[in-house]
């Protein structure tokens, strides 16, 4: 036995093992994120006539846990974009309350935003395409100095020439713009629904607002049959010149399950 | 001013005999001299207004911005020494940032106040320092709904403990003026500036205190403000000023709980009602004196 | 010292305090990083160099992993015009392979060739804008940038320039030049065409007295041919190529750009 005093009141080297105390270390290499923790799973989004629709269910996934069920993840910026996110929620909050730091700086320079402009954002005010630009060099930023922040996020808005813009930016870095964007499950699931009715931008420029909330409903829908980490309570942004539009409590309707008798391969069934 | 001279008036932190600090009597001269700034708290929200004096025709119309954002929900107003006034507004904004960053919560006009108060008074304090050479008015309009914390990501608990209260209201719009001592008072209507003296004249014959709140809308506060500046301007001494002017209204307002510039069209319409009301009074005085002929 | 008094059979030492703790399993404190900061986002380059002109292409898809991200993702960037949309440009350069590393390559090449120009009232000559490329691939040789770059002008001479690099900045002036992910596809395609390998004059002899076929410079419009030819090639072969073709022409006159369409399959 041991019986000097660092040796009291804890458990016996012998009896289970050495302390682990490799977590207290404070020499070694910089620890930064490694992996999300709480999750947020597919944004969707398309463009259509006048703006963007935007959709993104209300989990914030522990793993496989559904752990919080009224989670926020369509954030408006400036009354002219709509910033989705998906991935780790802890960093989503970081960028939000960034964003809304930028918002406040960028309210300094007051123009009045009822003499807006063509250009969507109001008085030279960062518009949707200047906004995914930003957020493009902040995860890039992030990405080089190996503190990622886990989150892929689609801009939605318009640009300097007041036309719809949809891109997205994930933890790399890595930006781009489309007619259609989804992230996670989205990209396999909805991506190739949304691309049957805007495989262009000019396949998009033909669509009413109607027709593109009606396809992402759709699309979100697929995405609650088939992804585990999906909700059937939702958030659905429509993005147009006139401003934005969140409402946070949408329910898939009509559902029906009648597929998942004919789903077959995996899961408890024999045949 | 009685006691001038006498060396009390040299240093910031030493009292007159009698209990004055002269610098910030000096201070509040400078405040005199400045154009007029008012503000008007009305019911469902608040004006700045601020006479413009053109120093020089080579200036750019419109350009050179007196009323300053400082949050969303807050702008500021200031008579005297713009550079001490810029100052104050970047001491503002770095507060109103630094509320957020600890609170993840907007900060409350009256907070603010208390804020910049305090850094106000801490210039009259020091040998090393003077005190600003302005008044500022603040104008802000606090959120009557409880708002999500900054990066909140849920709604909380609908129920029980947590759970909101019912029927009960927070925020609305508020005023509040510092002067250069770092005195400062929540107001109905403020004024300072050149042509305060007018100008608080006019504010005190609104309806901005009654029982029941102040009965002026904000769109009447607009065009008031408009008059008020107009009325206060003293020709005599400066020729020409532009009119400056922004609005805070709640959310279901017209600038949805931001601070923003008046629209143009407002504005202009806000100037040629006082334009006019200027030439009725010039009419009636001009009655007057052929009555009293 | 106290490591004889241990109990532990495992550690033969005390391990209570925590100064005596063991450091990890891992060798020196190292730890798995789980985060992999590259992605590669397929796409596939090109270039040729003419006798008066250069000819860059590239597709416009941008992919990870079996997805395609975007159908039109320009994979050219013109680099140091005098104004944002780079309307006076001489020099284009393609980046494939990682595209926020090529986005970052393209972005700094641009700033520098624009601080040249405001400096010193011309534009940066290709072969200064090549080396200067190197040198910012090299400096960053121990974390790099993930692309295959190509820059592509005219040289002092009027002659069509190509120079194409590694991700760590070693690079090299050539005829022609396949990158990414089709690069191996097209590539002999181009030794071929471009530059007649395996290719005799009929009848000439047999073995060592066979005669190569004389190498002539290629016409523009033959040039563009090829190019065509070779990503509908690369299209059909590979599925991280295809959407779109965009091509720059550049020439004493400027830069021509032309998108065309490709398989979207």
């Amino acid at each position: 036995m041991d019986h000097r005093p660092q040796a009291w009141g804890r458990p016996r080297d012998d009896v289970y093992g050495p302390y682990d105390a490799s977590y207290l270390q404070t020499s070694g290499p910089k620890t930064a994120t490694q992996s999300p923790v709480v999750t947020g799973t597919s944004v969707i989004a398309i463009k259509f006539k006048d703006g963007v629709v935007m959709a993104a269910d209300n989990l914030a996934s522990y793993g496989s846990l559904a752990r919080f069920t009224d989670v926020k993840r369509l954030r408006p910026f400036l009354s002219t974009s709509v910033v989705g996110f998906g991935g780790d929620v802890s960093d989503m909050q970081y960028l939000d309350r960034h964003l809304t730091e930028l918002a406040i700086d960028e309210a300094y320079e007051h123009e009045s935003s009822a003499a807006g402009t063509s250009g969507g954002a109001p008085g030279g005010q960062l518009n949707a395409a200047n906004l995914h630009k930003y957020l493009s060099k902040l995860m890039y930023r992030r990405r080089n100095d190996f503190d990622p922040l886990w989150n892929q996020v689609l801009v939605a808005g318009f640009d300097g020439a007041g036309k719809p813009f949809l891109g997205s930016v994930d933890l790399r870095g890595t930006a781009f713009a489309a007619p259609s964007l989804a992230s996670g499950f989205g990209a396999m699931l909805a991506q190739p629904i949304m691309r049957r009715h805007a495989a262009t931008d000019a396949d998009a420029a033909a669509l009413s607002r109607e027709q593109a909330v009606q396809i992402v409903r759709d699309c979100m829908k697929v995405l609650f049959y088939r992804d585990a980490r999906s909700l059937d309570r939702y958030s659905l942004a429509v993005v147009t010149r006139d401003g934005v539009e969140i409402s946070e409590d949408e329910r898939l309707e009509q559902q029906s399950w009648a597929f998942a008798e004919r789903v077959r391969g995996y899961g408890t069934q024999v045949v | 001013m009685t006691s001038i001279g006498t060396g009390y008036d040299l240093a910031n932190s030493i009292f007159s005999p009698d209990g004055r600090n002269f610098q910030v009597e000096y201070a509040v001269k400078a405040v005199e001299n400045g154009g007029t700034s008012i503000g008007i708290r009305c019911k469902d929200g608040v004006v700045l207004a601020v006479e413009k004096i053109i120093t020089s025709k080579l200036l750019k119309p419109g350009a050179n911005k007196r009323i300053a954002t400082v949050d969303r929900h807050l702008g500021v107003v200031y008579s005297g020494m713009v550079p001490d006034g810029r100052h104050f507004i970047e001491r503002a904004r770095d507060e109103a940032r630094a509320w957020r960053d600890t609170f993840k919560t907007p900060i409350s006009t009256a907070d603010l106040a208390s804020r910049m108060g305090g850094y106000l008074q801490a210039y009259t304090l020091y040998q090393s320092v003077r005190p600003f050479g302005i008044t500022a008015i603040i104008g802000g309009f606090d959120s009557p709904a409880e708002l999500p914390v900054d990066g909140e990501v849920g709604s909380g608990p609908a129920c029980g403990a947590g759970g909101k209260v019912a029927g009960k209201t927070h925020g609305g719009p508020f005023l509040y003026m510092i002067e250069p001592s770092g005195l400062y008072w929540g107001y109905y209507g403020a004024a300072t500036g050149k042509g305060r003296q007018a100008a608080k004249a006019e504010l005190e014959k609104l309806d901005l205190g009654g029982p029941g709140g102040p009965a002026l809308t904000l769109e009447q506060a607009v065009k008031e403000a408009a008059r008020i500046i107009y009325l206060s301007h003293d020709e005599s001494k400066d020729k020409e000023f532009e009119l400056e002017m922004t609005w805070i209204s709640g959310p279901d307002g017209p600038t949805k709980g931001l601070h923003q510039e008046v629209p143009k069209e407002l504005r202009e319409e806000a100037e040629r009602l006082a334009k006019k009301a200027m030439e009725a009074d010039e009419e009636d005085e001009g009655k007057e004196e052929k009555m009293e002929e | 010292m106290a490591a004889m008094f241990s109990q532990n059979p495992l550690m033969n030492g005390p391990n209570y305090s925590f100064n005596d703790a063991p450091r990890s399993n891992a060798p020196d404190g190292a730890r798995e990083h789980r985060f992999d900061p590259y992605a590669d986002n397929g796409g596939s380059t090109l270039a040729i160099a003419g006798a008066d002109f250069t000819i860059m292409a590239g597709d416009t898809r941008l992919t990870s992993g079996y997805s395609i991200n975007s159908r039109f993702h320009p994979k050219l960037f013109k680099i140091g015009g005098s104004t944002a949309d780079q309307k006076d440009a001489t020099l284009v350069l393609s980046v494939v392979g990682f595209a926020a590393d090529g986005e970052a390559l393209k972005e700094r090449l641009d700033a520098i060739c624009k601080m040249y120009r405001y400096r010193h009232g011309k534009p940066m000559s290709v072969k200064a804008c090549a080396q200067r490329l190197s040198t910012i691939l090299y400096q960053k040789r121990f974390f790099p940038y993930y692309v295959h770059a190509i820059l592509g002008g005219l040289d002092e001479d009027g002659k069509g320039a190509v120079y194409s690099y590694d991700p760590v900045g070693s690079y090299e002036r050539e005829q022609c030049r396949a990158g990414g992910a089709a690069a191996s596809l097209i590539m002999p395609f181009l030794d071929n065409q471009v530059n007649f390998k395996n290719q005799y004059v009929p009848n000439s002899g047999e073995g060592h007295a066979l005669q190569e076929r004389e190498r002539r410079p290629l016409t523009r419009a033959e040039v563009e041919m090829l190019v065509k030819d070779a990503f509908d090639g690369a299209v059909e072969r590979h599925i991280e190529v295809g959407d779109g073709l965009q091509m720059m022409a550049i020439t004493k006159d400027g830069i021509e750009e032309i998108v065309l369409p490709l398989k979207k399959d």
